[in-house]
C-alpha cells in the first residue's frame, strides 16, 4: 500500500492492480502514482491497457485486484464531481442540442444552474463553437464534436482531468488549441492525465510519462529524466560534400568519441561519458566542412518504439534502462 | 438522488417531447377521446325534425284505422319510451345503467319522438295509388318547410293482407318519398305490418294485446349468491374492467419498456455511456433511466386510462370504478415495470444494436404473452388455485392481480397483499440482475452476448 505522504502528493495511486477479461489479461499488476498538479503523459501500444487502466481510476470498471485512490479517496465513485473525463470513443446525444446537453452533463458533475447557461456559451466562444449552441449535436463534425466533450469534460473546473487520446481525429489548428485549453487547466493547479499517440504533444505538455506494455509498466520518469536516461549522446554531422570514408579514421583518434558511424549523408559520432560535448564539436567543425552539426535529441517516438518495437539493441538497454527507471520514479516520488 | 432525477428527466424528456411519440402515443387515445365524445353529442343531439303524412289505400278496410292509431302523438311517445325502456332495462340488469339513468333515457327519447309530426291519412279502398305515388316523386322529405300536409309514403294493403285468399296472406307496397329519414321510413313500415297482424288476429277473433303480452319471453340475470347475501352477476363488470385494466398496464409496461430498450441501446451505441459513466454510478444511471420510463408509462397510462375513464363517464358508467382498485392499479403498473423493464435496461446495455437486441428479447415477449393466455382461465375463475399460484410468481404477478382484481369476486387481502410484497422482491431482484449486466455489458462492444452469457454475467461476483 503506498504510504499516507505519498497519497497526499499524488493525484492517483494505483497498488498492485490486476485486470482481466475471461482469459486475456488487460492490466497485470501495475503499480502507478500521478503526481498532483502535473501533466502526465500515459503512453503505450495499441491494446496496452491505457483505456483500461483509465476506466479503473474513473470506476467505471473495476480491478479483480489492487488498490486505486483517487484525489485521496477510495475510488473515483466518491469523488466523481472532482474529475473531468474525455473517454476515448467520443459520444454525444445525437438529437441534443449542444447547449443544452453540455448543460445536462455539467449538471451531472454538480454545477449549479444558476449562471450555468453563460458558462456554456463562454465555452463555446472559446473555442470557436459559439454559433453552434443551438445546433444538434448530430449536425457537428468530428473535430467540432471533439471540442464538446472536451468543454464537457472540463466545465465543471475539475481537480484531476482524464483525456484519452485528446488530440486524435483533430487539424493542427485545434491541435494547438486543445494545447492551450489543456496548459490552461494545468496552470489552474489542475492535476492532468492523457493516454496518447500523439508524441510530439506528449514531448510538448507532459512534465511526467508513464508507459504501459502488455499491462505492464516499462516507464515511469519526470520528463527530464526521459530525456537523460534516454539520452542517444550521438552528434549527427552532416558533410557539405559527399562523407569521405578516407576521414573515418581521423575521426575515430578524437578523445571522447567511441564510435563513427557513416551513412548517406555524413556521420554519427557516439559519444563517451563525461565528455566535454562542446570541444568535441569544435574539432569535429574544424576537420569536416558541414551543412549541419548538432547534438542529437531522443524523440519520444524512437523511445516509444524502441520499447515496445523490441527491434534494435535499444530495446535490450531501455529494458534494463527501466528497471533503473522504475527506481529512479520511485525516488522522485518519496 | 439528485443525479439520478436528472437522468430520469432527460429520459423522459427525450422520449415525450418528440413528435413521434405525440404522433404514435398521445395523439391516438386523444382522437379515441374525442370520437367517443363526439359519438356522445351526436346521439344527445335531435335527429332532423320529420313532418308530413303517410297515405294509406287500405282495400281490407280494417288495417288503416289501426296505422292511424299507432301514429298519434301520444303512441308514438310510448313506442319509443317502450324500445329505450327494453335497452336501458338490460344494461341496468348487467350493471351498466342505475336505474335514474334508465328514467333519464326514456323521457329524452319520447321527448325527441314527440318532436316529429308525421300523420296518417287514409285515402279511399278503391284509390288508385298512381297519383298519389307521383306526388312523392317531388317532395323533399328532409325540408325544414314540410307541413303536415307533405306527403312521405304512400302504403298499399292489399285485400288478402288479413284474410288468406290463396295459400299464403298478402304482403303491403310502401312507397316513400326521396331522403325520408330511414328510422321514419322504417317506423312506418313496422306499425303497418304490426297492424296487419294484429287485424288478422282480431279477424280470428284473438284479442291482440293479449297474445302479445302471452308472447313476450320472460328473461332473469342470474344472481350469485353469498354469504353476504345475493349478488347480480354483473357479466360486463367480470369480463370488460379486467381486461381493460390488463389492456391498459399490458401497453404501457410494453411501451415504455420499448422506449427504455431503444435509448439504452443509442446511448450505448452512441458512445454517451461513458461519459455519463464519468458522473455517476452505473447503478444511478440504471435506476434514472427506469424511472424516466417509468414517467413515460405513467403518461402513457394516463393518457389511454382517461380515454378509458371518459368513456365510462360520458357513457354515465363511472360508478363502475372502484378508487381502490385504481390504487392496486398503479401498484402493479410499478411492479411490473420494473421487472419488465430492468429487462430492456439489460439487454439494451449488453447489445449494440436494436437488430440484435430483437434475439434477447424472446424471454421478455414470452412474460408479456403469458397473462394474455392467461387471461380467460383467470377470468372464468379468478380463486382457482391456478390463479392464486400465478399470482405470486415474478414477472407475472402484476398482470395476475389486475386481471383478478378487476373481476367480481372478491380476492382475499392478504394475497393482494402478499403478490404485492412477491413483486416487489421480484422487482428489487430483477434491478440487481439488470445492474449486474449492465455494468458489464455497457462497455462491451463487438459480438453480442446470447442469453446464457446474460445469465453468467448475473452470477459473476
Amino acid at each position: 500500500m503506498p504510504s499516507n505522504s505519498t497519497a497526499s502528493a499524488d493525484a492517483v495511486s494505483i497498488y498492485g492492480v490486476r485486470k482481466t477479461f475471461g482469459s486475456k489479461v488487460a492490466v497485470a499488476g501495475l503499480d502507478l502514482n500521478v503526481p498532483a498538479g502535473k501533466i502526465t503523459g500515459f503512453i503505450g501500444p495499441n491494446g496496452a491497457g491505457k483505456t483500461t487502466t483509465i476506466r479503473m481510476i474513473m470506476s467505471i470498471i473495476f480491478p479483480d485486484k489492487g488498490q486505486i485512490s483517487v484525489l485521496g479517496r477510495a475510488s473515483a465513485l466518491e469523488s466523481k464531481d472532482r474529475i473531468g473525463y474525455l473517454p476515448e470513443e467520443r459520444g454525444v446525444y445525437k438529437k441534443m442540442k449542444v447547449q443544452p446537453f453540455l448543460e445536462y452533463i455539467a449538471r451531472l458533475k454538480g454545477v449549479p444552474s444558476a449562471g450555468l447557461s453563460g458558462q456554456v456559451k463562454m465555452w463555446l466562444d472559446k473555442v470557436g463553437l459559439g454559433d453552434c449552441a443551438k445546433k444538434r449535436c448530430e449536425e457537428l463534425s468530428k473535430g467540432m464534436s471533439q471540442k464538446v466533450q472536451f468543454i464537457a469534460s472540463v466545465i465543471h473546473e475539475p481537480d484531476l482531468l482524464i483525456l484519452d487520446e485528446p488530440f486524435s481525429g483533430l487539424d493542427p489548428v485545434n491541435r494547438r488549441l486543445l494545447r492551450e485549453l489543456i496548459d490552461e487547466q494545468h496552470k489552474r493547479g489542475c492535476t492532468i492525465i492523457f493516454s496518447t499517440h500523439a508524441m510530439f504533444e506528449a514531448e510538448q505538455l507532459c512534465d511526467h510519462l508513464f508507459m504501459i506494455h502488455r499491462g505492464q509498466k516499462v516507464l515511469d520518469l519526470p520528463m527530464g529524466e526521459v530525456w537523460t536516461r534516454f539520452d542517444p549522446r550521438t552528434i549527427v554531422v552532416e558533410t557539405l560534400s559527399a562523407p569521405d570514408d578516407s576521414q573515418l579514421g581521423l575521426f575515430r583518434s578524437f578523445e571522447g568519441i567511441t564510435e563513427v558511424v557513416p551513412n548517406a549523408k555524413g556521420f554519427d559520432f557516439r559519444l563517451a561519458a563525461n565528455v566535454d560535448i562542446s570541444n568535441v564539436m569544435q574539432r569535429i567543425a574544424s576537420s569536416v566542412p558541414a551543412r549541419r552539426i548538432e547534438l542529437k535529441r531522443p524523440s519520444l517516438d524512437d523511445i516509444f518504439i524502441g520499447l515496445v518495437g523490441g527491434t534494435s539493441e535499444t530495446l535490450a538497454t531501455l529494458d534494463d534502462e527501466s528497471a533503473d527507471g522504475k527506481r529512479s520514479a520511485e525516488v522522485a516520488h518519496v | 438522488m439528485f443525479k439520478v432525477m436528472q437522468i430520469a428527466w432527460r429520459d423522459f424528456k427525450s422520449v415525450v417531447f418528440t413528435k413521434s411519440f405525440v404522433l404514435g402515443v398521445v395523439l391516438p387515445p386523444v382522437i379515441m377521446f374525442a370520437a367517443i365524445a363526439g359519438a356522445q353529442l351526436l346521439m344527445n343531439k335531435s335527429a332532423p325534425k320529420v313532418a308530413g303524412h303517410v297515405s294509406i289505400i287500405d282495400r281490407t278496410g280494417v288495417v288503416g284505422p289501426l296505422v292511424e292509431k299507432a301514429f298519434a302523438p301520444d303512441e308514438v311517445s310510448k313506442r319509443e319510451a317502450a324500445k329505450v325502456e327494453k335497452v336501458s332495462d338490460t344494461m341496468n340488469e348487467v350493471g351498466l345503467m342505475t336505474p335514474e339513468q334508465v328514467e333519464m333515457a326514456k323521457k329524452m327519447a319520447a321527448a325527441a319522438a314527440s318532436r316529429n309530426a308525421v300523420g296518417v291519412k287514409l285515402l279511399p279502398g278503391d284509390a288508385d295509388p298512381e297519383p298519389a305515388k307521383k306526388s312523392l316523386a317531388t317532395v323533399n322529405a328532409k325540408s325544414d318547410t314540410n307541413t303536415p300536409e307533405t306527403p312521405l309514403a304512400v302504403a298499399v294493403i292489399p285485400n288478402d293482407a288479413v284474410r288468406k285468399t290463396g295459400d299464403a296472406f298478402g304482403t303491403f307496397d310502401l312507397f316513400v318519398a326521396p331522403k325520408l329519414d330511414v328510422e321514419v321510413q322504417g317506423d312506418i313500415s313496422d306499425q303497418i305490418s304490426r297492424a296487419i297482424v294484429d287485424a288478422r288476429l282480431a279477424d280470428s277473433g284473438l284479442d291482440a294485446s293479449k297474445v302479445r303480452s302471452i308472447m313476450d319471453r320472460p328473461k332473469s340475470v342470474a344472481k350469485t349468491v353469498t354469504l353476504e347475501g345475493d349478488r347480480k352477476t354483473d357479466e360486463v363488470t367480470a369480463f370488460l374492467i379486467p381486461m381493460g385494466f390488463l389492456m391498459l398496464i399490458w401497453i404501457s409496461v410494453f411501451s415504455a419498456g420499448q422506449y427504455l430498450l431503444t435509448s439504452t441501446v443509442e446511448e450505448k451505441s452512441s458512445r454517451v455511456m461513458e461519459v455519463l459513466l464519468s458522473a455517476v454510478s452505473p447503478t444511478e444511471l440504471i435506476v434514472g433511466k427506469i424511472l424516466g420510463g417509468m414517467g413515460v408509462g405513467l403518461l402513457i397510462l394516463v393518457a389511454y386510462a382517461s380515454v378509458g375513464g371518459g368513456a365510462l363517464v360520458a357513457f354515465k358508467l363511472g360508478h363502475l370504478l372502484d378508487p381502490v382498485m385504481l390504487i392496486y392499479f398503479v401498484i402493479f403498473f410499478i411492479l411490473a415495470f420494473f421487472m419488465i423493464a430492468s429487462m430492456m435496461a439489460a439487454i439494451g446495455s449488453a447489445v449494440n444494436e436494436m437488430r440484435e437486441a430483437q434475439a434477447l428479447l424472446g424471454p421478455v415477449m414470452i412474460v408479456l404473452v403469458i397473462p394474455m393466455i392467461l387471461w380467460m382461465p383467470i377470468m372464468r375463475n379468478p380463486n382457482s388455485l391456478f390463479a392464486q399460484i400465478c399470482s405470486f410468481i415474478p414477472p407475472i404477478n402484476p398482470f395476475v392481480m389486475v386481471l383478478r382484481l378487476g373481476g367480481s369476486e372478491k380476492i382475499p387481502h392478504w394475497q393482494v397483499l402478499l403478490s404485492i410484497g412477491v413483486g416487489v422482491a421480484g422487482s428489487v431482484f430483477a434491478a440487481w440482475a439488470a445492474g449486474k449486466v449492465f455494468r458489464i455489458g455497457v462497455l462491451m462492444y463487438g459480438k453480442p452476448p446470447n442469453l446464457p452469457t446474460l445469465i453468467r454475467w448475473v452470477r459473476m461476483s
